[in-house]
C-alpha cells in the first residue's frame, strides 16, 4: 500500500506539471537561457584554444573539464537557484489552498508516502526539463578528440540532478509551511541562496572569530565552524561530481540534505493535525 | 459502528467540543445537527482521522481513529464542508485518482469509477474538467470521492449547502440511496435535511452533545397529543364545555382580525385522544369547524427547545 500511495501521488503529480503552463513557462525560460550559454560557453572556449594554438604558446587544457565546470557548475547551477524554488514553491501550497490535503490526509497513505511521490514528481519533471542538455553534450562529445570518458560526464549529471534533488526536498518542506506560492518561494530562495553561499558564510565567521574574539579560543572556534560549514556546504561537493571524481561522503551528503527535507514535510503535514487555530 | 467516547477538542484556549457521546449504529443515516460553531466540523473532522483530539476518542468500525489511523482511512469516505477537488483534472481522472490512493485494486478501479459515475449521476461529465462545472456538479464528485472505494462508513460535512433547491433535493435523495449498504453520519445546521434524509440525529450545542439518539421522523406520541383549530362563531358558547374534558391541559383562543373567525389550541396529557370530543362540542354547538390538526413535535420543536433550555 504504501509503495501503490507513492506511485499514485507521483503519478497525479507528473501529470500535474505536463498539465501546467507554469511549468512549461519554467522549462522554456530553462531551456532559452541554457541553451544560449551552452554554445557561447562552448565558442569561448574552442576560441581560446584556437588563439593559444595560433600563437605557440599552447598550455594543456582539459576542454571537457573546463566546459562542464563553466556550463554545469556556474551556469547551470545559478539558474537552478532561480528555478528549482519556483518547481517547489506549489508542491504543498496547493494542496493546501485547494482544500485537497484534507483529502490526501485523511487517505491511508503516510505524510512519508506522500512527500516521496510528490518529490519523485518534480524531481522526474526536472530531470526532463535537462534533456535536452544530454543531446547536445552527446553530439559535441563525440566529436571530442581524445575520446571523452562517458564515466565522469555521468557523475557530473548525477551530481546535478542529487543537488537539484536535494533544493527540491527543502523547498517542499518550505511550501508544507505556508498556503503562499509567493512566500514560500521568496523563502526557499533565500535557504538555498544561503547554503549556496555556506562556505563563504563559514569564511567570514572565521574571520570575524579571529579579529573580534581573538586568541587561541577565537582562533579555535573560528576554525571549527568554519570547517563544519564548509562540509555542510553544497558547493564543493557539487564541484567533486563535476570533476568527475566519485566521492561516497558526497553523496550521502545529498542524501542526508533530501531525507531532512522529505522528514520535515512530513512532520510538517503532521502537526496541521495537531492545529490550534 | 461509529463509537465517539468523551471526545474533546481544545484550540488554544477555546473548547470546540467537551466531552462528546454518542453512538452511530450500522446501516443508519445518522444526523450531526447544530447550530454553527457548535462543533460539528471539528467532530468529522476527528472522525475522518484528519485533526487528533485533545482527550478521548473515537471507533470506527472498530478501528481506534487516533492510534489505528490508516485502518480508519482505509475504512471511511469523507466529505469535508469544501469538497477536496483538483481543479484541473477531469472527473474520471479524479476519481481514479482517489481509487487509488485509497488502496481499491487494479482490477476494480474500472468499475468502482463507473458504479460511482452512475450512482452520482455524473456520466455525461466523466471527461470534464472539475474546474468548468458548477457548485451542484463539484458537490456531486466531492460525493463520489467519498464513495468510489464502497468504505463502510461515510463522513459528510454540510452536504448541501451552497447548492440551489433542485440540487439539495438531488443530493438527499442520494444520501437515502446510501441507507443499509452504508453508515452515513452527515452534519448541517438546516432541520428540514435531518428530518428529510436522517433516521436518527445527535443534536450539539456550545461543543456539548444535548440529545442524542432522537428519532426524526414525526412520531405520534400516546402520552400527550395538542390540536390546532379554526372556528367560525362565538368562542364563548363553547369554551365552558371545553373546559370539562378530562386531562386538558392547556386551552388558548386567538382571533383572527377582520374576521369572525378564531382559532383555538388545545393539549391533552392523557389517552385516550380528545380529538372527537372536541369536534362533537364545537358541531354541537352550532359552531363552523374549518380546520382542525393534530400536532406532534417536530425536530425543530425540540431542537429549540433544548437550544433555549440550554442558554
Amino acid at each position: 500500500m504504501f509503495i501503490k500511495g507513492i506511485i499514485a501521488i507521483f503519478r497525479k503529480e507528473l501529470q500535474g506539471y505536463f498539465f501546467s503552463p507554469t511549468a512549461y513557462i519554467i522549462a522554456a525560460f530553462f531551456w532559452l537561457i541554457s541553451g544560449f550559454f551552452f554554445c557561447s560557453i562552448l565558442d569561448e572556449l574552442i576560441q581560446s584554444v584556437a588563439t593559444q594554438e595560433q600563437s605557440g604558446f599552447l598550455v594543456s587544457i582539459d576542454v571537457v573539464y573546463e566546459f562542464l565546470n563553466s556550463f554545469l557548475g556556474v551556469i547551470i547551477a545559478s539558474l537552478l537557484l532561480v528555478l528549482l524554488p519556483a518547481l517547489s514553491m506549489g508542491l504543498y501550497t496547493e494542496e493546501r489552498k485547494q482544500g485537497t490535503l484534507e483529502l490526501l490526509a485523511t487517505s491511508p497513505i503516510t505524510n512519508w508516502g506522500v512527500a516521496l511521490g510528490k518529490l519523485l514528481g518534480v524531481v522526474t519533471f526536472f530531470t526532463f526539463m535537462i534533456s535536452p542538455l544530454w543531446l547536445y553534450e552527446i553530439i559535441i562529445f563525440s566529436v571530442a578528440s581524445p575520446a571523452v570518458t562517458f564515466k565522469s560526464i555521468l557523475l557530473a549529471h548525477l551530481g546535478l540532478i542529487l543537488l537539484a534533488t536535494t533544493i527540491l526536498s527543502l523547498g517542499m518542506f518550505i511550501s508544507a509551511l505556508t498556503a503562499n506560492s509567493v512566500l514560500a518561494y521568496i523563502i526557499t530562495f533565500i535557504l538555498v541562496l544561503v547554503f549556496w553561499l555556506l562556505a563563504f558564510i563559514g569564511r567570514g565567521v572565521e574571520d570575524f572569530f579571529r579579529n573580534k574574539v581573538g586568541g587561541e579560543l577565537g582562533e579555535r572556534l573560528g576554525f571549527m565552524i568554519k570547517e563544519t560549514l564548509t562540509h555542510l556546504a553544497w558547493v564543493e561537493h557539487y564541484q567533486n561530481f563535476i570533476k568527475g571524481l566519485f566521492d561516497s561522503s558526497s553523496i550521502i551528503l545529498f542524501l542526508s540534505y533530501i531525507l531532512l527535507g522529505v522528514f520535515l514535510t512530513a512532520q510538517t503535514v503532521e502537526a496541521l493535525r495537531f492545529q490550534r487555530k | 459502528m461509529i463509537e465517539v467516547e468523551k471526545l474533546s477538542k481544545v484550540y488554544g484556549t477555546t473548547v470546540a467540543i467537551r466531552d462528546l457521546d454518542f453512538c452511530v449504529p450500522t446501516g443508519e443515516i445518522w444526523g450531526f445537527l447544530g447550530p454553527n460553531g457548535a462543533g460539528k466540523t471539528t467532530t468529522m473532522r476527528i472522525l475522518a482521522g484528519y485533526l487528533r483530539a485533545t482527550t478521548g476518542t473515537a471507533r470506527i468500525v472498530g478501528y481506534d481513529v487516533h492510534r489505528q489511523s490508516l485502518q480508519v482511512r482505509q475504512r471511511i469516505g469523507y466529505l469535508p464542508e469544501n469538497p477536496p477537488l483538483y481543479l484541473e483534472m477531469t472527473v474520471e481522472g479524479f476519481l481514479d485518482f482517489v481509487a487509488r490512493i485509497k488502496g481499491v485494486v487494479a482490477g476494480e478501479r474500472g468499475t468502482r469509477v463507473n458504479e460511482v459515475l452512475k450512482k452520482c449521476q455524473l456520466q455525461e461529465q466523466r471527461r470534464v474538467l472539475i474546474h468548468k462545472l458548477s457548485k451542484g456538479y463539484r458537490q456531486r464528485v466531492g460525493i463520489a470521492q467519498a464513495l468510489v472505494h464502497d468504505p463502510p462508513v461515510v463522513i459528510l460535512d454540510e452536504p448541501t449547502v451552497g447548492l440551489d433547491p433542485q440540487q439539495i433535493i438531488e443530493v438527499r435523495h442520494l444520501i437515502k440511496s446510501l441507507a443499509g449498504q452504508h453508515t452515513v453520519i452527515l452534519s448541517t445546521h438546516i432541520l428540514p435535511e435531518v428530518s428529510m434524509t436522517c433516521s436518527k440525529a445527535t443534536i450539539i450545542n456550545r461543543g456539548s452533545v444535548v440529545a442524542t439518539d432522537i428519532p426524526t421522523a414525526p412520531t405520534i406520541s400516546s402520552e400527550s397529543c395538542s390540536y390546532e383549530l379554526e372556528i367560525q362563531g362565538d368562542v364563548n358558547l363553547i369554551l365552558p364545555r371545553l373546559q370539562t374534558i378530562p386531562h386538558l391541559t392547556k386551552l388558548h383562543y386567538q382571533n383572527i382580525p377582520h374576521t369572525s373567525r378564531f382559532s383555538l389550541y388545545l393539549k391533552s396529557e392523557s389517552t385516550p385522544e380528545i380529538g372527537a370530543d372536541v369536534a362533537r362540542i364545537i358541531v354541537g354547538c352550532g359552531l363552523d369547524l374549518l380546520e382542525m390538526r393534530r400536532t406532534n413535535p417536530t425536530l425543530e420543536d425540540i431542537f429549540l427547545a433544548i437550544i433555549n433550555s440550554e442558554s
